[in-house]
Order: C-alpha cells, then sequence, then structure tokens
C-alpha cells in the first residue's frame, strides 16, 4: 500500500473495528427498545395486561446495554482518530525535512507551502468527525433496515424503493451548496484583500490622493458580494426547499403503506407504531449519508495534496562525514546545471577554491551566482561535472556532515517569531549566553540588541518584521559566526540600507571571512577589491578570472561593469 | 447594559432593513418547527386511522397535514432568502463604513500601528460582526422559538406526558452544564498545544534554507513530534470528557424514550390518550430534546462577537486626517472643488517664473519633544531644478518626505510649495503638487496599467504608454507575455525590483505633478536597474523639479545641489561640487 495516509489507518484499525461493532450494539438497542414497546402496545389493545416488572427490568438493562456502548464507542473513535493522526503528522513532518530542497523552490514560496498546515488540519477533520459520522450513520442505517425487513418484507421494499430518489437529489444539492460556498468565500476574501492592498501601499495611496478611487473599488467589491449573496441564498433555500419535502415523501408513503398493510392484518396496530417511531431514526442516518460522503471526499482532496508530497523523493546522501585533509575546500570540475530540462544556468563550470582563500562571484542577475550557492549547500545537485568538498565527490557526503561544514549567509534571512537570543541561538543550540553575545559582538549587532528595551529577550515579530534588513542581516551574520564552520557562503545584501549600516555589516562580514574559506556574491564591485580571486560570471560561464588589478587592466566585462558602476 | 447597547448599535446599521431582518429570523425558524409539527400530525393521523378504521376522515386530514407542511417550508424559503440577503447587506454596508473610513486615518496612525497587525485584527472582527448578521443570532433566537413551536402541540396532545419530559430535558441540560467549563478547559490547552505545532511546522517550512544548513532544523522536527505525542497525550481528557457526555445524551435518550413510551402505553390503557397522540409526541420529542439542549449554548458566542463588535465601533471612532492640520485657513485655498484643481493648474505653470517650487524654513519635527529631529530646517528649491537631500541615517531625511507630503504637521516653521504655504492649502491640495516615488516602490493588486494608472486615475491609455516610456519601463513591459495588462502579483512580487521602481516612476511621471519626491528610489536596486533608473532620472531633469533622498553616489551625481540634513537636524546645503 503506497498511500501513507492509509497505512496509518490500516494500523490502528482494530480501534475503528471496535467502533463500528458498537455503534451496532447501540443501534440494537434502540431497536430492541422499540420492538418491546411495540409488543406492549399489542398485548395491550388485545385486552391482555402487561408483566410490568419484567418489562420494566428488560428496559433497565437495554438502557444500560446503550450507556456503556455509547461510552465505548466514543472512546474507540477519538482514540481511533487521535492516534491516526499523530502518527500521520509525524511522518509528514519527518518527511519535509527529507524531501529534495527543489521541491520547496518549483512550489513557489513558503507562505504557499504553509497551506500545507491547513491541508492536515483537514486530515484531522476527516478521521475526528466525517468518518465517524459516516459509520454510525451507514451502521445504524443498516440495522433498522433489518429490523423492518422483519417486520414486513415488502415495507422494506418499498423504504429502499423511494430512497435512492431522495438520496440522488440530496446528493446533488449538497455539492451545489459545496461549491455555492466556494463562491462566496472568495468574494469575501476579495473584499479583505483590497483592504489589505490598501493598508500595506497606505504612504503611495495617500501620497496620490487616490483614497476616493479605492474606496470606489472597495464598493465594488462589496456589492458584488452581497449581489453574488443574493444568488446564492436563492438557490441554496430553493434547494433546501425541494430536499426538505421530496425527503419527507418516502415518509408519508411508508407510513400509508403501512396503513393499509394494518388494514389488511398484514401488521399489528404496535408493528405500526414502532415500524414510524424506527422511520424518524432511519431517515435521519440515511439522508445524513450524502452529506457526509461530500465532506469527506474534499477532506480526502487535501488527504492528497499531503500524500503528493510524501510520495515525493528524498534528498540523495551518502556515509562519508569528514573531509581529506590538504585538500582544496571546494572544486567544481565541469559542472553543469539546469533547473528545467533545455535551460542550462550552469554549464561545464571549473574552479577551484583553496583554503582559506576568498573567491567571489560577480555578474548579472541570472548569471548564475545564485545557482552555486545552491550546489554548494547541497540544495540541487550538477546535472554533470564533479562537486568536490574537501576532495571528497559531494554526492558521497552524508548530507548533514556536509553541511556542518558550510555556513551560509544569505539574502532571505529567516528570523522565527520567537527571542534574538533563540534566534541566534538557531546556529548552535548548546551554545551559552557568553558564546551568543560574542558571536552578536562580532557581527556587530550587539550594541543595537542592548539598545533594545528587553535585549536579548526582544521577540521579533513574526518574519522578523520589527527588525529592519540590516539588522536581520547582522543576526544572520551572527548565526554564521556561532556555527563556526570552516567554509563561509555569502550573498551579499541587496537590500536597502544606509550608509552607516553598510559599513557595520561589511566590517562584520570581514570579520568573520578571518581565518575560513569564503565564497561571496557580490552585487556591488566595490564590496570584493580585496578578494584574492574574482570570477565573473556570464550567461552560465566564468567569463573572467582574476583579482581586481588583473581585471581591470584586462579591460573586459569586469572593467566595464566597474566603470558602470562607478557612472 | 453596554452589551444590549452594543447589540441594537449592530442592529442599527441595517437601518429600516431591520425589521425585514428580524423577521426574517422569525419566519424562518417557526417555518421550520411547524414543518416538524405537521410531519407528527401527519403521524399521528395515520396511526388513529389505524386503530378506528375512519378511512375517508383520514384522507382529508392527511392531505391537510401534506398542504400546511408544504406551505410551511414556503413560508421558511421567503424567509430565509429575506433573512440572508439582509444579513449580507448589512456585512457589505458595515465594510463600505469600515474601509472607508480605514484610508483616512492620519498617517501617524498607520505608523504606530503594524499595518498588517490592525489590518488582520480588523478583518478577523469584521468576519465575526458578519457572523452575528449572518447566523450567530439567529442561532441563539432559533433554538427558543422552536422549542415554543412544539411544545404547543405537544402540550395539546398530552400535558402530562410533555411536561414529564420538559422535566427531564432540564436534567439533561444541567449534565451537559456540568461538562461546558472542563471541556472548554481542555480544549483551550489542546488548540495552545496544536498552536506551537502549527508554529514548529511554519518555522520549518519557511525557513527550510536555514533548517537544513543549521542542525537546528532536525531539533525542530523532534520538537514538532514532541508537541504531536504531547497533544495526543492531552488529548486523552478531552476523549474521556466526550465520551462521558456522548454516552449521557445517548443513553438518556434511550432511558428516557423508553420510560416515556412505558408511561404513555399505560396512560392509552387507561384512556387518557391516543395512540396516535403518543407517536406525534414521541416523533415531535427528537426535535424538541434536540433544540432544548441548544438553549443558552449559543448565547455566549454571540456575546463574544459582540466584543468583536466593540472593537469595530471603537476603530471607527478614531478621528480620520482634517482636510488640512492647520484649521480654517485651508478653506481659502480649498474654496469648492472645481475651483481647486483651476487653482492647481494654474499653479503648475510656475515653470520659469521666479516662484520657487520648496521653501521650507525653519522647520522644527519632533516624535519626542527631548529629541528634536528637525531643529530649524530650511531649505530653498528653484522651479526645475534637481535637489539631492542626503545625510546619515536617522537624520530625519524620511521625515523631511513626509512632512513635504502633508503627512504630518510641522512643530513650527513653514513650507511653501509653489509659493502656497501649506497653512493655506489643504492636504489633498498639497499632495496634488507633489509626485511621490518611495523607497519601498509598492504596487497594487492588478495589472501594470492599472498601477501607472494611479497617478492620474483619468489618464488616457496613450498618456499611460508615455509615462513608461519615460520611465524607461515600456520595453520591459512590452515583452511580458500580456503587456500592460500584467497581474503584477501580491505586492508586485511577480516583477524584480528595478522593474517595480521604473513603474513606480511611471506613476508619478503621469501625474503632472509640478515637483517630483524621490526617496532612496535607487538604493535598493542592482546596477543594470539603477542605471535605467538613472537614466529615467536624468531625462526628466530640467523637466520638473526633483527633489531626491539619495546616498548612492551615481544617484546624487545627477543634482544640481546636494543639501544635506545634518545630525543636528539643521540644513547643509551647497553646490555638488562643493560638497563630493
Amino acid at each position: 500500500m503506497k498511500n501513507v495516509f492509509l497505512k496509518c489507518v490500516w494500523r490502528y484499525s482494530p480501534l475503528f473495528l471496535l467502533e463500528l461493532v458498537l455503534a451496532w450494539v447501540l443501534a440494537r438497542a434502540v431497536v430492541e427498545g422499540n420492538s418491546l414497546i411495540g409488543a406492549a402496545v399489542d398485548s395491550l389493545l388485545a385486552g391482555e395486561g402487561v408483566e410490568y416488572t419484567s418489562f420494566l427490568a428488560y428496559l433497565l438493562i437495554l438502557t444500560g446495554i446503550g450507556f456503556l456502548a455509547s461510552f465505548f464507542k466514543s472512546l474507540a473513535a477519538s482514540h481511533f482518530s487521535i492516534r491516526v493522526q499523530t502518527r500521520y503528522k509525524t511522518l509528514v513532518a519527518q518527511k519535509l525535512y527529507r524531501l529534495e530542497y527543489r521541491y520547496f523552490d518549483e512550489n513557489g514560496s513558503a507562505t504557499v507551502i504553509n497551506k500545507m498546515n491547513a491541508d492536515i488540519a483537514e486530515a484531522d477533520s476527516l478521521l475526528s468527525e466525517s468518518l465517524p459520522f459516516i459509520c454510525t450513520d451507514a451502521v445504524a442505517a443498516v440495522t433498522y433496515a433489518f429490523y423492518v425487513a422483519s417486520i414486513n418484507r415488502s415495507l422494506l421494499l418499498v423504504m429502499l424503493l423511494c430512497y435512492p430518489i431522495v438520496l440522488w437529489i440530496t446528493n446533488r444539492v449538497v455539492k451545489k451548496l459545496k461549491s455555492l460556498k466556494k463562491v462566496h468565500r472568495q468574494k469575501s476574501d476579495n473584499i479583505t484583500e483590497i483592504a489589505q492592498d490598501c493598508m500595506s501601499g497606505i504612504l503611495v495611496l495617500r501620497a496620490f490622493g487616490a483614497e476616493e478611487h479605492f474606496g470606489k473599488k472597495l464598493a465594488r467589491a462589496a456589492d458584488d458580494l452581497v449581489e453574488n449573496e443574493e444568488k446564492r441564498t436563492r438557490t441554496s433555500n430553493n434547494a433546501i426547499l425541494i430536499r426538505r419535502i421530496l425527503g419527507w415523501m418516502p415518509n408519508i408513503i411508508c407510513a400509508i403503506y403501512a396503513y393499509v398493510l394494518v388494514t389488511r392484518g398484514d401488521v399489528s396496530i404496535g408493528g405500526l407504531m414502532t415500524f414510524i417511531l424506527i422511520l424518524g431514526r432511519f431517515v435521519d442516518s440515511f439522508v445524513g449519508l450524502p452529506f457526509d460522503v461530500v465532506d469527506a471526499r474534499e477532506h480526502w482532496v487535501c488527504i492528497r495534496r499531503v500524500e503528493d508530497i510524501l510520495q515525493q523523493r528524498d534528498e540523495e546522501s551518502g556515509t562519508e562525514i569528514c573531509g581529506l585533509k590538504d585538500a582544496d575546500a571546494l572544486v567544481f570540475d565541469k559542472v553543469s546545471f539546469a533547473y528545467t530540462k533545455d535551460v542550462p544556468v550552469l554549464r561545464e563550470i571549473s574552479f577551484r577554491i583553496p583554503n582559506g582563500s576568498t573567491v567571489a562571484f560577480v555578474g548579472d542577475s541570472g548569471g548564475g551566482k545564485s545557482t552555486i550557492f545552491h550546489l554548494l549547500c547541497g540544495f540541487y545537485r550538477p546535472c554533470g561535472g564533479d562537486y568536490l568538498l574537501y576532495g571528497k565527490n559531494f554526492r558521497d557526503w552524508n548530507v548533514e556532515a556536509a553541511r556542518e561544514q558550510i555556513a551560509l549567509v544569505s539574502q532571505n534571512v529567516f528570523l522565527f517569531p520567537d527571542t534574538i537570543r533563540a534566534n541566534v541561538a538557531y546556529a548552535n543550540r548548546a551554545a551559552d549566553d557568553e558564546a551568543i553575545r560574542e558571536a552578536c559582538r562580532n557581527a556587530g549587532i550587539h550594541d543595537f540588541i542592548m539598545s533594545l528595551p528587553e535585549q536579548y529577550d526582544t521577540e521579533v515579530g513574526e518574519r522578523g518584521v520589527l527588525l529592519s534588513g540590516g539588522e536581520r542581516q547582522r543576526i544572520s551574520i551572527a548565526r554564521a559566526f556561532l556555527k563556526n564552520a570552516p567554509i563561509l557562503l555569502m550573498d551579499e545584501p541587496t537590500s536597502a540600507v544606509d550608509v552607516e549600516t553598510e559599513s557595520l555589516i561589511q566590517a562584520a562580514m570581514e570579520r568573520l571571512s578571518e581565518g575560513r574559506t569564503c565564497v561571496i556574491i557580490a552585487h556591488r564591485l566595490s564590496t570584493v577589491r580585496h578578494a584574492d580571486r574574482i570570477l565573473v560570471l556570464k550567461d552560465g560561464v566564468i567569463a573572467e578570472s582574476g583579482t581586481h588589478e588583473s581585471l581591470m587592466a584586462g579591460n573586459g566585462i569586469y572593467t566595464a561593469m566597474y566603470g558602470e558602476e562607478e557612472a | 447594559m453596554k452589551l444590549t447597547k452594543l447589540f441594537f448599535r449592530v442592529m442599527k446599521i441595517m437601518g429600516s432593513r431591520c425589521v425585514i431582518y428580524l423577521l426574517g429570523i422569525f419566519f424562518m425558524s417557526t417555518g421550520w418547527a411547524m414543518f416538524t409539527v405537521m410531519s407528527s400530525l401527519l403521524v399521528k393521523n395515520v396511526v388513529d386511522a389505524a386503530q378506528t378504521g375512519d378511512t375517508h376522515r383520514m384522507r382529508n386530514v392527511i392531505i391537510g397535514n401534506i398542504l400546511g407542511g408544504v406551505l410551511s417550508m414556503v413560508i421558511y424559503r421567503a424567509a430565509a432568502i429575506a433573512y440572508n440577503v439582509e444579513a449580507k447587506r448589512a456585512y457589505g454596508k458595515l465594510c463600505k463604513i469600515l474601509y472607508a473610513h480605514e484610508v483616512r486615518l492620519p498617517y501617524a496612525y498607520y505608523e504606530e500601528h503594524h499595518s498588517g497587525d490592525f489590518m488582520s485584527k480588523l478583518s478577523y472582527d469584521m468576519e465575526k460582526v458578519g457572523s452575528i448578521y449572518g447566523s450567530r443570532l439567529r442561532r441563539t433566537v432559533a433554538p427558543i422559538l422552536q422549542v415554543l413551536v412544539y411544545l404547543v402541540p405537544m402540550l395539546m396532545l398530552s400535558w402530562q406526558i410533555t411536561l414529564c419530559l420538559v422535566g427531564v430535558n432540564l436534567m439533561m441540560l444541567l449534565i451537559n452544564g456540568v461538562f461546558i467549563k472542563p471541556m472548554k478547559r481542555v480544549s483551550a490547552e489542546l488548540a495552545a498545544t496544536n498552536g506551537k505545532m502549527t508554529e514548529k511546522l511554519s518555522n520549518l517550512l519557511q525557513g527550510m534554507e536555514q533548517a537544513r544548513m543549521y542542525a537546528a532544523g532536525k531539533d525542530t522536527v523532534v520538537e514538532f513530534v514532541e508537541q504531536n505525542k504531547l497533544y495526543a497525550k492531552k488529548s486523552n481528557r478531552k476523549i474521556l470528557f466526550t465520551a462521558c457526555l456522548e454516552s449521557a445524551n445517548n443513553g438518556f435518550d434511550l432511558l428516557c424514550a423508553l420510560a416515556f413510551l412505558m408511561v404513555g402505553i399505560s396512560f392509552v390503557a387507561q384512556g387518557h390518550t391516543t395512540l396516535g397522540a403518543l407517536t406525534a409526541i414521541y416523533s415531535l420529542y427528537g426535535n424538541f430534546s434536540n433544540q432544548f439542549l441548544q438553549l443558552g449554548r449559543y448565547l455566549p458566542e454571540l456575546v463574544g462577537c459582540l466584543a468583536n463588535a466593540d472593537n469595530i465601533f471603537k476603530f471607527l471612532e478614531e478621528t480620520e486626517e482634517p482636510e488640512s492640520w492647520y484649521g480654517d485657513g485651508a478653506s481659502e485655498m480649498q474654496g469648492d472643488r472645481a475651483d481647486t484643481a483651476q487653482t492647481a493648474t494654474a499653479r503648475t505653470d510656475t515653470f520659469g517664473k521666479d516662484i520657487p517650487a520648496v521653501e521650507m524654513s525653519d522647520i522644527v519635527y519632533f516624535y519626542r519633544q527631548d529629541k528634536p529631529l528637525l531643529n530649524g530646517f530650511s531649505m530653498h528649491v528653484d522651479t526645475g531644478e534637481s535637489v539631492a537631500i542626503t545625510g546619515p541615517s536617522g537624520c530625519g531625511k524620511t521625515t523631511l518626505s513626509k512632512l513635504l507630503l502633508g503627512l504630518y504637521p510641522v512643530k513650527s516653521g513653514e513650507i511653501r510649495l509653489c509659493g502656497d504655504s501649506y497653512e493655506k492649502m489643504s492636504n489633498a491640495e498639497i499632495r496634488r503638487r507633489i509626485a511621490y516615488v518611495p523607497q519601498e516602490p509598492y504596487l497594487f493588486q492588478g495589472s501594470i496599467r492599472e498601477n501607472i494608472r494611479v497617478g492620474r486615475i483619468d489618464a488616457t491609455e496613450e498618456e499611460i504608454v508615455q509615462a513608461a516610456k519615460l520611465a524607461y519601463a515600456h520595453e520591459f513591459i512590452e515583452k511580458l507575455e500580456n503587456g500592460y495588462d500584467t497581474e503584477v502579483g501580491e505586492r508586485g512580487g511577480r516583477l524584480s525590483g528595478g522593474q517595480r521602481q521604473r513603474i513606480a516612476i511611471a506613476r508619478a511621471i503621469l501625474k503632472e505633478a509640478p515637483v517630483i519626491l524621490l526617496d532612496e528610489a535607487t538604493s535598493a536596486l542592482d546596477n543594470e536597474s539603477e542605471r535605467l533608473v538613472n537614466a529615467a532620472l536624468k531625462d526628466l531633469h530640467g523637466q520638473r523639479t526633483l527633489l531626491m533622498i539619495a546616498h548612492r553616489p551615481s544617484t546624487v551625481a545627477l543634482a544640481d545641489r546636494i543639501c544635506a540634513v545634518a545630525s543636528s537636524g539643521r540644513e547643509d546645503c551647497g553646490n555638488l561640487a562643493d560638497m563630493v
């Protein structure tokens, strides 16, 4: 069985089975009780007395059984649902960490993937709501049907003939309602979206005096919602009307048919009474089913999406956990790479970065600079050629061990919604306070942190919004200090920072690169003048390489870029 | 009482339509209940007829019942439609009021309240208030109405049995009540654990790059699994409570049904009631009991939502940005609206005349009194001049641009734009004269065309294209698959920073304001984009008055003159040659 969800369900299926059995016991208790009453009515009408003591004792026993069955059924159902959920969530979380990095890139921003949270929550609802309802309803419907057959077979036949139509209509109505609901959701999301948009862009909106324009836009969206709602409520209420009246028909027909059977003497009055009482319960269970099934189907779509992720390939990983002594830190040997076939990003690139040297990549955006970092971190694997880390092919490295060797200061710094201390300590959970402070001092952020009212215990807002770009950058540098890896990859910030902050970051980066092998992606040439070697990337190949002086003397692409920046 | 006041205020939003709405609720609930009564009466008549054998009478009565049922459903439908439509109308109306207010607050409000934060709070509150109209009120009232509707025929059929049933139901209500508190506590605990799990998972997902690069990423997974186990463990209590409650409800239901029937039979035997009435009460009883247990259940939720409504009303009471910061003085220039437009164009034509475009004299501004940011700042910019404003971070450059836009009033000093003092102009008029390019080139959701059009809503197609050309944006826009109709995505996310910035410049050009104010327009760009943006600025040089807050040397070099804001909060202006 490939479906992980079903596997989890199978694992705990005994609980589920128990739930079904108990649901049956409960339904039986109801039936028994009712038929008991029916018999009592008949004997009463026949002028015979009713043996009240034994009758009462029997009823009490039935009630007791009902109590217990209901109690244990609920326990079994909840335990089943919680256990499956827990196991499934654990499996999903573990999978996410092993997944190929490519998956996250291809499926858009992190927020999109965050929707997965919602999908997993849907799995919860399937287990804790839809599934138990379906089971209880189905079991009850079948039990009642058997009982009706025991009164009179043709009665059951009439019942079963009447319901398929109702079932079919109900099913359609439910679907229609669901789709209408979806449109409604979209329309009301639309309003919030526009409002949110206005707020985020309030400076522009205000500066351009566009209040009225956007006010109108919002009013239109609101009117649109109301209009849609009018349509929706008309359709849905027609649907409810039809469903209610049609759903009533079988009851009328069955009741009348039962009456006919009584007049013919096929069924006793007591039988008629119990039949009618059971009919009420039967209808509830029976008509509830399509609703539950449609719900379940929707949940299932969400589970399928999660399953999709679970079926993805894991990240490759080898067994080597340490490099060769005296080997070069990083070597690319004719490495080619493409994110999608036929669109090569890197073509047979080769370079050697000796231990302790500083190398900078420059070039236009889209030239492949970031891709090289992706490869160096092992987020992607070369399509051709070899990448050696400390003399061993990256393929053979254990991924986690390989990443131990590398500290990455990237552009999109993610700060967790936690304290500053915790965010820095993310690089090394074992680090003590002094080590964290030292790292922050080195990153040139300590003074800033101490100026905050709660210092290291300051909570950074969600996604680090309360800190400026420069501050976030420096926290990420502090992390790199704390990790203390021999190789440092730095993607220079392009985000807006003022001159002062820029020099702070520059100083921190210089301190960080001391004694480490250092690879820099530079967006401004002025910052990498002192690199041991500068590699100029253009269209996926290394067009030029050398020191700043030799490249300037060469009067090539680099010189042109430099001139442009100075201008 | 405060709650009732709030409630009336929520209802007042609807105006006189409130009557239709309330009638809708009434007939919706009673119509639904009447249908159930009809179907129970039908059952009664069938059983009675079976017992007595009176076929003829039975047919008429049954047909009557069926018609009654259909009629009550038709009433239900009409009421439901009226109710739902009114509910949505009220929601739409509140939306309009709220959002119109929201964009008109003083700018300081947006800075003090983190925009995303108060927005998401507001839309959450709105959702809740919408649910008062859409469901909560009805849910609270409906059980009462329905129970009343059921009680009447039940009492008529047999008051003795009905009173017994009400008693038993009261007991069940009590049992349910006992569980409410512990259940709530356990649920809150579970929700907290669940929240932690969600946080861990989203940390892992959003920070995937970091998670892979640091060993702590693996810990996050381990922590998630631990929380997950904890959740399962904590669930045990809830499971037990649920089981108790469910068995109490089911068991009681069974017990009371059977006991009721037993008592009923003896009543029938003694001739107090008929078998048919017994059956009818029994089939009504299920619905009755359902609704009875709902009594009061939704009231706390309704009260909770009223608290949300309170937030909304409080927000609506925030004062909006005044027409002018300087009181009535603005009315002189303001005149009536049509007039204002005229003055704007008249004054815009100061080109080549001696009226200076921008004059700032002795401006003082501070956020906190003891820390003046601008302290006697003066600046003078001639029409057609390009001036770069520089200075260390935190010196008040950005504040300067906000003062110029009239987002805050100056504490003292005077600003003149095209010869007119800010004290004599409305804020709208001030902003009509300045086209602003912010540091973060915000794009609204929609197409590129719509985004440029924000500059001037009534601009023609040609004017938009012309502005895009001047901003060096036309070329890349044409290359996009849908050209000017390309959707820019959330916050313009589908375009690069340089592309967004050029669209923002096109927007400013389209506005045709005499002064263009650029706030660090090139600081976030890569070399290539910076070159294009600078080229656009170069073309504008001499055409418009340009105020550029900048620190990139390449942008500063475009200016005729530099004006540095010193950390003392005063100016330090000079010619470009002197400064470099």
